[in-house]
Formats: structure tokens, C-alpha cells, sequence
């Protein structure tokens, strides 16, 4: 399909409309929406068909024939200044795009580069599009990650879609409305308000003129003078809670993600992989002879089956002969060592989103010199992302070409690993990001599409892999382990002037002392890993807040003082102080049942621009924890869907659960041991209390990102009531397995040596 | 290969595979049934829950073979005439989902437990629901669902 789409694309350049630099000048100077930016405007005029998606049995002939009329815009935004106060940092030279086709016989297509993996992107961004053309939802439909089709907007991940892509997609949208109606109100000779865009043309009171026909116009349109989005005050869509766009699929098991696709021709491939940790293929014996259809793929390390049905690939499989090779993983015992071994100085990286080193004032003295001083040591483990689809791919050549659909966060980043990979140029690999069943951070890298394209190229079919449970732990990446160390000072009143924060391996996002402390040093040291590692939901913000959190719990115990007068106490921000006020009066913080072993723990936030309160009442008994209920006060600025806000929110927190109290990869000599989930825990309905929210939504401030806050503030909440409960204090995660270290010490080794 | 006849969804269908292949396999790879999904392999996630005579069973540990004459029931099978099952029109009510891809496995062990427990507590419904996964954490939501769906629906 894409050999037909580079091709059909060269034949229409002829009919592109050439550059016209006036448009871009005039554009420039007639910007003057909320958002500062200067912004480029693109066009492309061609006929179009209604592209398949997933079928590429389509001959060139059929392909012209189905050729049907439409019109597509491309709106080209600066990354920077998108939202003036937005944590992220502005990318010299990095746009963003926005694709619309306008059709008029088909759905509205808005393209983006961004991905849906259940944190309600598709229906967010249709929300913003909406607003702005001032059409229902469902008269749009999103093409989201796909490279031959969609602007490259950089990964789905960093709670990026809410303050930089809504913005970058509302102005866009508003421009397009805007030369439309300029467009139609000259075509049918009405004047503009009394025109509105429909889902197929521009409607007047006359008569509605069909986007193709505005199309043959654009080529002489002069820009419009003003675009402006519209004022939260008048919203309609957006701040709406629109239900998830594809529920009804959902519900009825209709939903195809890329598990599920079956192309024509197609055949299962099956990796085959060592027991180890990084296995190497030593030799590859002789084996029983394989039925016939099935072909072995070996390259390298790299040893897979390729099969016309999946029982048979898992057959054949099993059959083979290999001897693998591995190496013994540095001893769990010596990570913290590891790490400090091989620490690397933190680096100041200005203008970075999650700079390396933060510092204000004269820390190490302002340290020494403070005549109340605590210092304290934080850990926290490798952890799986667990996506519940495991991750799964479908790869299909064609003229040298791959195709390869993959529910991952970054088809971009994809598409590059596997040209590399493949030896190919980019433009010959084209990746579709199917809808994905959970990603957490987990699905940015293309391993499962590598491995696809890889056995598709031999077997000359359509390959579809899919990674078993077992996979999903060992042949990918885990979020990284860390340690962190932290010490302040205070003052003889009890107010902190001193904060020194080191975090070893974990990472720097979320690392800064937001707490109103006039001297801080706060360092990441990237160290070595004996595991890969990579992104996870909110990344090093959960080690970082663990620590930054439980330290201040620990300064409000040593200071006999309430924890939340102690942080507000701490802070300016004045959104902070609300969340956690208000959170406290509608959770009745200090108004715990008075039972047994139950406490209140509170953490707070300010992470990705977004303020944020945990209040969590639990009970402990022995080494046992149960979470009796928890509030999460929240405030990321406008909320612009309500319902998918609390959804994340209330995700967020059981997914933390897990990270908190149980999540822990363990792995020994040469092995992971607990790849599956009968041995690694993750949350269940039983373990999650029902999650209140309560949102505080201000329509003034831009919206900031959300889908990973949350989950930072979990742990150190849950820690915070573990000590109000029991005394003891937990400083290392998970939080289970900590208590019962202590509950029920281990017996004194009868005999040898000790450390 | 052996062929096996078997009641999906009040059809009678026959396949031609191995006795020991998974019904989740079959359910997929043959029948084209992808509603219902693989999570894990070892009954641990609940994603391939299907109701077998009327009770939820992980299909991911059912072979084919001891299937038999055991109605099998899928998501794709919950709509009657076009219409939803009150538990589908609950979980959209209450935007009982993230991803969706546990969703399936969700309401085919809440209509188990609803034909057993027609009525059941919020604590009732948690702990039966215990061997479903949903790793987006909409667990709050779901037992919402599941308890309107109680309350109002009929066919439950």
C-alpha cells in the first residue's frame, strides 16, 4: 500500500498548489489567538480515495477507480510557546502538525501522529477538533498513528496530548473553519455568519457548497484575518465529558486491536527464545524434520518459526534443538553498589524537559549550617508496564516495502528501528499504530515490529507475532530501579532552608523541589542497569515524589506537626494549598475510624504543571495492609473531559498500587524468575478501594497533562499511613514485602559469614 | 484432524483441530471471534473468560475436547436482536473502560455472577470479579456497572 501512496503522491505533485509565500507572511501577522506562535500554513490539494486501512489487496486499477474527491489541509505549528506557562520545554525547529481531509462523501478525517491506548486521546482530540469547527464528535473521525498518512507529532507519552497537541489542534482547527467560511461566503455570495461547516461541506442558507468544490478554490484564497479559538467561557465540546468514541465497540468485543487483525494469506510467526536473560544462540542442532508450511528464521541470535496457524508455529517450536548461552546478572544484593559505582555526575541541561541537575542557593552550607538536620535513603525495584494485550504485531512486504500494524505509543520512533534494523530507508516502512490494549510507557520501542518484519521478510507472507506473558517480561524493558538519597536542614523554627536530593539510576523527571526551600541541590546520576530499562507511566516522577514526599512526612513527624499544615507551610502555590485544604475537608482527614491498626496518609504534588492531593485511610494488621478508601483532589487546569479525567485519575491510583505495595521483577543468576502473572502481583479488584475525586476544574488555566500524575503520589501516601499506623517506617519499595521484613524478621543465619 | 461440533453463541459450528487446542484458540484463530482475548496464558488475568454451560471458565485452559456439547457463550454473543445486554448498556453508562480489552472477559464474569447472585453487594461483586484483570484500573467503575446492571436489568 504504500509503494501506491508515494507513487499516487508523486503523480498528484503537478496539481499541488505551488508555495505562496504572501499566505504564510499574512498569517504570521494575522495570528493573535490565546496562544503565542507563529504559524505556517501548508496546503495540499489532490484527489483522494478512501484509503483501506487494513486490507492491501487492492490493485493500482481499482485504487484509481475508487478515486474520490477531497481536499487536505495541513496547519504546521511551533512546538514552542504552545501554552506559555507549560513545563515543557520549547523545540527549536520541532512543529506540529495538523492534517484535516475534508471529504464530501465521507467523515471529516482529522490525522495526527498521536496514539489512542485507553487514555481517551481519540475522543479528546475529536472533542478539541470539534469545538473549533463547531461539529458534534461523531461527525469527525481521527487517523491516528499512521506514518504513511499522519504528521510525525513526536510519541504518545509525557502527558504531552493535553497542554501541547489540544492546543496545537485547536488553532489549527479554527484556521480551517475560518478559511473555509471565508472560501463558501465568497463561492455562494452569503456573508459569513450566516454559514456554519457541516460534516461534508460548508452550509449557507441557500445552498451547501461541497469541500471538493472549495478545494478548486484554495489554489488564489487569501488566509483568514483572524482565527481565533474559542473562549473556554463559551465551550460546547470541549470540558464536555463525551463518552469514549468507540464504547460501543468496546462492549461488544468488536474492538480490533492489532491481536486481533487476520490479513489475507497471513501466517503466525512464533519467537523462540532462550531461558535466559539476554539468551545467545550457541548452536542450533539438528531437530526432527518440520511439517511442511513451516519455515525456520534464524539470524544470529534471532530464532523464530514461521507457521500457518498458531498451534503449529507453538509446535514447531517446541521442536527445535537450540543451546543457549547466558550471562549471569549482576546479584540483586549489589544493585545500590552497582549504581553508585557507576554514577555519572548529574549534568545541567537548561531548557531540557527533565533537566538532570536543579539547583538554587548554597545548599551544602545552608546544610551544615542548619541546626536541625535529617538525612534518609529511598529504593525502589525494576517493575513491569504488564500491558493486558500483550504486545503484538502484523508485518506484510510488499515491493520491499513492510507494512507493520503495532499498538505502540511511537510509530515514528518505530518506523526508524525498523528501517535500521531492516537496512531499508524509512519511507519503505510504514507503520500503522493500531488502537493499543494498555501501553503504560511500555509500547515506545518497536522490538515485537522488528521481529515481524523480520519473519514476514522470509516467509514472503504477512506474518502476525504476538508475545506471550512471559515475553512481555523478558524480551522487552522494565521501568528502572533507583536509589535516592536526601537530606535537608532546618531552621530552629522548623522551617526547611536546606534540600540536597540525589537519585541514582531512576531518572530526573519530577525531580525538582517545588517546596518553597531557598537552597536545593536535586541531581539524577544515570548509572548502569542490569536490566533494560526505559519509560514507564510518569517515569522517575514515582521515585522522585516516593522520596520527595516521604521525607517531608518524616520532617512533619520529627516537628510533632500536622503533615498537611507542614507543606502548605512550605509552599507558595496557591493551587497546591487548595488541593490539599480542600481534599482534607472532603476526605475528613483526621477523622479516621477509630479501629485497630487503621491511619490517614496524605501526599501531594506539583508534577507536569498539574496540583494534586492523596488522602488514603488504610489498615494494618501484622504485615497485611488493606486500603479502606482514598480521595484524590486534582487540579490540571481546565478540565476538558471531566469523566476520562477522573477515569485516568482513579487508573492511575490502582495502577500506583501495584508499584506501592507488591510490584517487584526478581531475577537471579542468569534468569527473571516471576515472568508470569501467577508470580508477579499486580492489582485486583480487591486490593483497589473506590477512588473519590475531586476535581477541581479552572476553564481559565490551559489544561495540563494528567494521565501520570496520579500515580506519583500513591506510594508515598501509602507509606505516610503505614507509619501512622505501625510506627515503622518503610523507605523502600515495594511496601509489602518491607513490612514483613520487619514483622516477621528472618531467623539470624546459624552460622557463616555476614556482612 | 479430529472435528468437533460445537454450540457458539446458539450456533451449531464444526472445526477441524487438535484435541488439545485451547478454546480461546479456537474462539480467535478459527471462528473469528476476537472478542475474546488472551492475557496470560494461566487463568490468572480473566481477558479470555467465557461462560460454558452458563459458568464463567478461562478459555485459556479449556481444550477443545472437553468442550463437548457445553453452550459456549462470547461478548459477541450478549446482544439479542440488535440490542444490548443491560451489562454492555451499564459498563457504557458508567464508562466502565480504558484500553476496552479487558472489557469482554469483565462481562462475561459479570453475567456469571449475576445468574448466580442476581443481587449482589458491592463486597460480593469484588470479590467474585477478583480473577479479572483490568489494568487501566477502571475496578471502581466496573463494580458500578455491574451493580445498576443488577439492579435494572432483566435478562441479567
Amino acid at each position: 500500500m504504500a509503494a501506491f501512496w508515494t507513487r499516487f503522491w508523486k503523480r498528484r505533485k503537478g496539481a499541488r498548489v505551488p508555495e505562496s509565500p504572501h499566505l504564510t507572511d499574512g498569517l504570521a501577522q494575522a495570528r493573535k489567538s490565546a496562544y503565542r506562535q507563529e504559524t505556517e500554513f501548508a496546503r495540499e490539494l489532490y484527489h483522494h480515495h478512501d484509503l483501506p486501512l487494513y486490507r492491501f489487496s487492492v490493485t493500482r486499477r481499482a485504487l484509481w477507480q475508487a478515486l474520490g474527491a477531497g481536499f487536505l489541509l495541513t496547519v504546521s505549528l511551533p512546538l514552542s510557546g504552545q501554552q506559555e506557562d507549560a513545563v515543557a520545554e520549547p523545540s527549536p525547529g520541532k512543529r506540529l502538525s495538523a492534517r484535516f481531509l475534508f471529504q464530501a462523501d465521507a467523515p471529516l478525517r482529522v490525522l495526527t501522529g498521536k496514539i489512542e491506548m485507553g487514555q481517551g486521546a481519540r475522543t479528546l482530540l475529536s472533542q478539541a477538533v470539534a469545538e473549533e469547527l463547531r461539529l458534534p464528535v461523531d461527525a469527525l473521525q481521527m487517523v491516528m498513528g499512521d506514518t504513511a498518512l499522519c504528521p510525525d507529532d513526536g510519541g504518545t507519552w509525557a502527558s504531552l496530548t493535553s497542554p501541547q497537541t489540544v492546543p496545537a489542534m485547536r488553532a489549527a482547527a479554527a484556521f480551517a473553519r475560518e478559511l473555509l467560511l471565508d472560501l463558501a461566503a465568497s463561492h455562494l455570495g452569503e456573508s459569513k455568519p450566516a454559514l456554519r461547516l457541516t460534516a461534508t461541506g460548508v452550509a449557507g442558507a441557500s445552498r451547501t457548497v461541497l469541500y471538493p468544490e472549495l478545494a478548486a478554490m484554495a489554489a488564489n484564497a487569501t488566509p483568514p484575518a483572524t482565527a481565533e479559538v474559542t473562549p473556554a467561557a463559551e465551550w460546547k465540546t470541549l470540558g464536555q465529558s463525551v463518552p469514549t468514541l468507540d464504547g460501543q465497540a468496546i462492549v461488544c468485543g468488536a474492538k480490533r486491536y492489532a491481536s486481533d487483525l487476520k490479513l489475507p494469506g497471513m501466517q503466525h510467526g512464533w519467537m523462540v527464545r532462550g531461558p535466559h536473560y539476554n539468551s545467545k544462540l550457541a548452536v542450533l542442532r539438528e531437530g526432527p524434520k518440520l511439517p511442511e508450511g513451516v519455515g525456520v528464521v534464524r539470524d544470529g541470535d534471532f530464532l523464530g518459526v514461521v507457521a500457518p496457524t498458531r498451534e503449529l508455529a507453538a509446535a514447531a517450536a517446541a521442536s527445535l534443538r537450540p543451546i543457549w548461552r547466558g550471562v549471569s546478572l549482576l546479584p540483586e544484593s549489589r544493585l545500590h553498589e552497582e549504581f553508585r559505582e557507576t554514577a555519572r555526575e548529574p549534568v545541567a541541561q537548561p531548557g531540557a524537559r527533565y533537566p538532570g541537575l536543579i539547583t538554587r542557593g548554597d545548599p551544602l552550607n545552608a546544610f551544615w549550617s542548619s541546626p536541625r538536620r535529617l538525612e534518609s535513603k529511598y529504593s525502589l525495584p525494576y517493575i513491569a508496564h504488564v500491558p493486558l494485550e500483550t504486545r503484538s504485531a502484523v508485518a506484510e512486504w510488499k515491493y520491499g516495502q513492510v507494512t507493520i500494524h503495532y499498538g505502540c505509543q511511537a510509530p515514528f520512533l518505530v518506523r526508524q528501528e525498523v528501517a535500521e534494523a531492516m537496512g531499508i530507508p524509512e519511507l519503505q516502512v510504514r507503520i500503522i499504530a493500531q488502537d493499543s490494549g494498555s501501553a503504560f510507557g511500555g509500547k515506545q520501542r518497536g522490538e515485537i515490529a522488528v521481529e515481524a518484519a523480520r519473519l514476514a521478510r522470509d516467509a514472503g507472507a504477512p506474518v502476525k507475532l504476538t508475545w506471550n506473558r512471559e515475553e512481555e517480561f523478558t524480551a522487552s524493558y522494565f521501568r528502572p530501579a533507583g536509589l535516592l538519597e536526601v537530606r535537608s536542614g532546618a531552621d530552629e523554627a522548623g522551617r526547611l532552608r536546606a534540600w540536597e536530593f540525589h537519585n541514582y539510576n531512576s531518572g530526573a523527571s519530577g525531580i525538582a523541589c517545588h517546596y518553597d526551600i531557598p537552597h536545593a541541590w536535586c541531581g539524577y546520576h544515570p548509572a548502569r542497569s542490569p536490566l533494560r530499562q526505559g519509560s514507564y507511566r510518569s517515569l522517575a516522577a514515582v521515585a522522585n515524589t516516593f522520596a520527595r514526599e516521604l521525607h517531608m512526612e518524616e520532617w512533619a513527624d520529627i516537628l510533632k506537626e500536622d503533615p498537611i499544615a507542614f507543606r502548605i507551610r512550605h509552599t507558595a502555590d496557591q493551587r497546591l494549598k487548595d488541593v490539599l485544604r480542600r481534599g482534607a475537608d472532603a476526605f475528613g482527614w483526621g477523622r479516621a475510624v477509630r479501629m485497630a491498626g487503621v491511619a490517614q496518609g496524605v501526599a501531594c504534588n506539583l508534577e507536569k504543571d498539574a496540583r494534586l492531593a492523596l488522602f488514603i485511610e488504610i489498615q494494618v494488621l501484622g504485615a497485611e495492609v488493606k486500603l479502606r478508601r482514598a480521595l484524590m483532589a486534582f487540579d490540571a487546569g481546565a478540565a476538558l473531559n471531566p469523566h476520562q479525567l477522573r477515569n485516568q485519575i482513579q487508573g492511575a491510583v490502582a495502577q500506583g498500587i501495584g508499584g506501592a505495595l507488591f510490584e517487584k521483577v526478581d531475577y537471579l543468576d542468569t534468569r527473571i524468575r516471576n515472568a508470569r502473572l501467577s508470580r508477579y502481583r499486580v492489582p485486583r479488584f480487591g486490593d483497589v478501594p473506590d477512588v473519590e475525586v475531586l476535581l477541581i476544574d479552572r476553564r481559565e488555566i490551559p489544561a495540563a497533562g494528567a494521565g501520570e500524575a496520579p500515580i506519583t503520589v500513591v506510594a508515598p501516601a501509602i507509606a505516610a499511613a503505614i507509619h501512622r499506623a505501625s510506627g515503622h517506617w518503610l523507605r523502600d519499595l515495594p511496601l509489602l514485602p518491607a513490612l514483613d521484613r520487619i514483622v516477621n524478621p528472618p531467623p539470624p543465619a546459624a552460622d557463616g559469614p555476614k556482612a | 484432524m479430529p472435528r468437533y461440533e460445537l454450540n457458539v453463541n446458539g450456533k451449531p459450528t464444526t472445526v477441524d483441530v487438535q484435541p488439545n487446542t485451547l478454546l480461546l484458540d479456537v474462539l480467535r484463530d478459527h471462528l473469528d471471534l476476537t472478542g475474546t482475548k488472551y492475557g496470560c496464558g494461566e487463568g490468572q488475568c480473566g481477558s479470555c473468560t467465557v461462560l460454558l454451560d452458563g459458568k464463567a471458565r478461562k478459555s485459556c485452559l479449556v481444550a477443545v475436547s472437553q468442550v463437548g456439547q457445553q453452550p459456549v457463550e462470547t461478548v459477541e454473543g450478549l446482544q439479542r436482536d440488535g440490542k444490548l445486554h443491560p451489562l454492555q448498556e451499564a459498563f457504557l453508562k458508567h464508562g466502565a473502560f480504558q484500553c476496552g480489552y479487558c472489557t469482554p472477559g469483565m462481562l462475561m464474569a459479570a453475567k456469571a455472577l449475576l445468574s448466580e447472585t442476581p443481587k449482589p453487594t458491592r463486597d460480593q461483586a469484588r470479590r467474585a470479579m477478583n480473577g479479572n484483570l483490568c489494568r487501566c484500573g477502571a475496578y471502581g467503575r466496573i463494580l458500578d456497572a455491574i451493580l445498576e446492571a443488577a439492579e435494572g436489568g432483566s435478562r441479567a
